[in-house]
């Protein structure tokens, strides 16, 4: 888990303040940034939930139990994020500091983007939940739903609505969304925080 | 005053099951259920806004629109629920899920329901949309202008209604086109 906490705390920092490299604003980030410390305390969650399938009711889970149970809800009414404690997140994983992110997918893997108002979830009256692969970059205001799988590099461009699988390397647009593009490399979009990209330079070939 | 109470029982029946109305039951799901806190908020404010006309309660108002605008204050920075007085919602409203809800300035049917980031009507001064009885709106959907949505239709999550939608329709993108007619929407109505 701490090593986690590290590679988050290095992701962020990064894309937050690329100048700043060094242990101190590593450090600092933990202070400015709400989507570090909502990452955070949901693999605490997580954590505890392994924890308690696994040996049950002990001394160290009641505590923590007590600890989640402090902090969740204060958490959620102060970042604006909802995000499920059964969720498994990849060490690495960025989630919008402008928070309103509700998220239920079964796995998001390690570094992936998630950009602010983002919805992630179930179709109603379906439990099958979305599969987030790795390195996806995924733009503010996009609903992703239904029993599907986001494939590793994939990017979801801003203010799309996906019930569709995306392939891996792809690029999914739109409302409803469709494939736009089939292999793009997203390493530029996921280096910065740079979000109002023009959906009209990945125009379809 | 008895049809207020009806009111806002049906609100509470959309989070409680019917089996299950106890007490202790009830007062959980108002803690735990950040959509019925709000709705509870805004039905409290429509009654201090009818009981305008009733001059016997008139000494009580000062503390009923204090209470009101606490509420409404944390309602609003907290859960950032928006439900404005100028919307005139009937019975048995569901807020899926806190965060980014702008219900305003238009009139909702009895048993909708809707999700987060749901904008319904936003500009105060025109004429607000007119959505029927047992309307699904998903998360992210927006409705507004002055539009007439039927009975029982189904807003897809992220849809944008921009003309008048027939009953028990299906509508899907941006902007929205109805996709289906006929649909069945009792199946994700939570409770209904």
């Amino acid at each position: 888990m701490w090593s986690e906490f590290a590679a988050d705390a290095r992701l962020y920092s990064a894309l937050r303040w690329p100048t700043r490299d060094s242990a101190l604003w590593r450090a600092l980030i933990w202070l400015r940034s709400g989507g570090l410390r909502v990452l955070a305390l949901q693999r605490v969650s997580h954590r505890y939930l392994q924890r308690r399938s696994q040996r049950g009711w002990t001394a160290g889970t009641i505590l923590m139990r007590f600890l989640i149970g402090l902090t969740h809800r204060p958490m959620m009414i102060l970042s604006k994020c909802d995000v499920d404690d059964s969720i498994y997140i990849g060490p690495g994983v960025y989630l919008s500091d402008l928070g309103f992110l509700i998220l239920g997918p079964v796995r998001i893997g390690s570094g992936t983007l998630i950009h602010e108002r983002v919805t992630i979830g179930v179709r109603a009256g379906d439990p099958g939940k979305p599969v987030i692969g790795a390195n996806v970059w995924i733009g503010p205001d996009c609903v992703i739903y239904g029993n599907l799988a986001i494939g590793d590099g994939a990017t979801v461009l801003p203010g799309s609505v996906v019930s569709i699988s995306v392939p891996a390397g792809a690029v999914a647009g739109g409302n409803p969304a469709t494939i736009v593009r089939r292999e793009f490399d997203n390493a530029l979009l996921r280096g910065s925080l740079a979000r109002n990209i023009d959906p009209r330079s990945f125009a379809p070939r | 005053m008895s049809r207020y109470w009806d009111v806002v029982r049906a609100d509470i029946r959309r989070c409680v099951n019917e089996k299950e109305t106890s007490v202790r039951r009830v007062l959980a799901t108002v803690c735990n259920q950040m959509g019925l806190q709000a709705i509870l908020v805004y039905r409290f404010g429509r009654l201090l806004r009818a009981a305008r006309r009733q001059v016997v309660v008139w000494p009580l108002l000062p503390l009923g629109w204090l209470l009101y605008g606490l509420a409404v204050l944390w309602v609003r920075r907290g859960y950032s629920i928006r439900i404005a007085l100028s919307a005139d919602i009937g019975a048995g409203f569901w807020v899926g899920h806190f965060g980014g809800v702008e219900v305003v300035n238009c009139r909702l049917g009895e048993r909708c329901s809707v999700g987060q980031q749901t904008k319904v009507g936003r500009a105060e001064d025109t004429e607000g949309p007119q959505v029927g009885d047992g309307a699904w709106i998903g998360a992210h959907a927006r409705i507004f202008g002055h539009v007439r949505v039927g009975n029982g239709v189904t807003i897809a999550p992220g849809a944008r209604v921009t003309r008048n939608v027939p009953d028990r329709a299906l509508v899907v993108g941006d902007p929205g086109r109805v996709v289906f007619r006929g649909y069945d929407n009792s199946q994700i109505l939570p409770h209904a």
